[in-house]
């Protein structure tokens, strides 16, 4: 199964994978990236390449 | 533009006239030095009272500004991100910000405002950025026609938008904004004579300008503190970072950040927008006309207005870049209009074309820690900013050239002249 790993030092809140794939990223109130479970693959590999810090990445378990 | 032939060696980006003259001309230097010099060094420009550093290299080319921005850690900000000269201590006490700093700490505060800025929040928000332009557009058209017809485009429709949104966000009293639009304008001047009279005076007229937002941070704070509200100001004097309150200056230069990079930036990407829509009709027709383009118009008119010129970076030890070595202590500014035309990335670059996609721009920074905090923000406003101008104002026309900012740092317009040919 596909998952996506988030690098908490490295991510800024930016929000443009929440813009990409809203339906798997959402930033909390607190500005905490919360990340559900993929389902459009497509959506979230582009939020994964757009994201700007680069702390986003795929994993396969 | 494929221009003739410049003599390389008489351009100096660090004269500020280069800047006050037509883009054209500042795009084939660009487009030369991307060819021929892709880390062209440059001395520093003279700031009285200020001791010049060792110069910098500017860097043009698409890759190299990303390959830069993206190590944070080889290529720091902490040595001062908006300046090319080190910032002089008592600058730094209000101009400091996070924009200048590194990570872990950049991070860490970022993060205090982060929540504000994500695309979920701001989408509450649009309301009243709707009502904002819609306000602005109905006092510009009232303007031209208690006048003689025309309206500065600068002063009447592109400034107070992006001011009154992210006043309201800070939550800034209507009495105070003024002050606000005068103090940024002086803080991102780059030293303009119009802006700042006395050259001699430069370092003067920067500090006071810091010293009056700080000023009116501390009121608004001590406000804050006794009755918190549901705004930026709240969130920096209440929130804890490792357990500490920021200190004062923290507040101060994040507070004149946040205030003056709101203003700026949304101001001359909506004022250069209009410019470019005057002198490309049909783009403009033909957005007016299918509201569904605006989400690529906005990033085209990012692309193609590229508002901050350049951030600077510097090389925390020896590094190498696209094969050429430089020294530890190089100083890096990554000329984003320049990355934004670069014709490896972007085919047709010099095109204005509204439906451009997929369009990578750099216009909020290339990739790295420091991307910009406000893109959705600024995304949105530009957005319903000129579905506005095309719904309520089909009749607004540029009749004269812009007065362009002379500074290096901001690409800007101080004045636009435009009619409503509606009104008489």
């Amino acid at each position: 199964m596909t998952r996506v790993v988030v690098d908490r030092e490295v991510c800024m809140s930016a929000g443009v994978c929440e813009v990409e794939a809203p339906e798997v990223f959402e930033l909390d109130t607190a500005g905490r990236l919360q990340v559900g479970q993929p389902t459009d693959l497509t959506a979230v590999e582009t939020a994964v390449r757009a994201c700007p810090t680069g702390a986003l990445s795929l994993v396969e378990d | 533009m494929s221009s003739p032939t410049l003599d390389l060696d008489t351009v100096d980006l660090s004269d500020r006239s280069f800047w006050g003259a037509p883009p054209e001309q500042r795009h084939a230097v660009y487009d030369q030095l991307r060819r021929e010099r892709p880390f062209a060094f440059f001395a520093e420009p003279v700031i009285p009272y200020i001791e010049p550093g060792p110069g910098y290299h500017a860097v043009t080319r698409y890759a190299d500004v990303e390959a830069i921005s993206c190590r944070p850690a080889l290529f720091s900000s902490g040595a001062g991100a908006v300046s090319i000269a080190d910032m002089p201590p008592d600058l730094n006490e209000f101009y400091g910000s996070l924009i200048s700093m590194d990570d872990p700490r950049h991070g860490k505060i970022r993060r205090i405002v982060a929540k504000a800025f994500t695309p979920r929040v701001l989408e509450k928000l649009v309301g009243n950025v709707q009502a904002v332009a819609d306000d602005v557009v109905t006092r510009a058209r009232r303007t031209a026609e208690d006048g003689d017809g025309t309206i500065d485009v600068v002063a009447d429709l592109a400034a107070p938008i992006p001011l009154r949104v992210i006043c309201d966000m800070m939550g800034i009293p209507d009495g105070d904004r003024a002050l606000v639009l005068r103090q940024s304008n002086v803080i991102l001047s780059g030293g303009d004579p119009e802006l700042v009279e006395d050259e001699e005076q430069m370092v003067t007229a920067f500090l006071k300008a810091g010293e009056e937002l700080a000023g009116l941070m501390a009121r608004l704070a001590a406000e804050r503190h006794a009755h918190p509200a549901d705004d930026l100001t709240t969130a920096l004097v209440t929130t804890e970072v490792d357990g500490e309150r920021l200190t004062h200056q923290e507040i101060a230069s994040f507070f004149i950040l946040l205030l003056v990079a709101g203003n700026e930036t949304t101001r001359n990407a909506i004022s250069q927008g209009v410019l470019a829509l005057s002198e490309h009709p049909g783009e403009r027709a033909r957005w007016a006309a299918d509201p569904g383009l605006t989400r690529t118009a906005v990033e085209e008119i990012v692309r193609w207005t590229s508002p901050i010129s350049w951030m600077r970076r510097t090389a925390t030890q020896d590094v190498e870049l696209s094969g050429q070595s430089f020294p530890a202590g190089s100083k890096f500014l990554l000329f984003y209009g320049a990355a934004n035309r670069d014709p490896a990335v972007f085919a047709d670059p010099h095109r204005f074309d509204l439906s451009r996609d997929p369009n990578p721009h750099v216009g909020f920074g290339s990739r790295g820690p420091h991307f910009c905090l406000g893109a959705h923000l600024a995304r949105r406003e530009i957005g319903v900013a000129f579905r506005a101008f095309a719904d309520q104002l089909p009749d607004l026309e540029v009749i004269g050239p812009p007065a362009r900012l002379e500074s290096s740092f901001v690409n800007g317009l101080k004045r636009l002249p435009a009619r409503l040919t509606g009104v008489r």
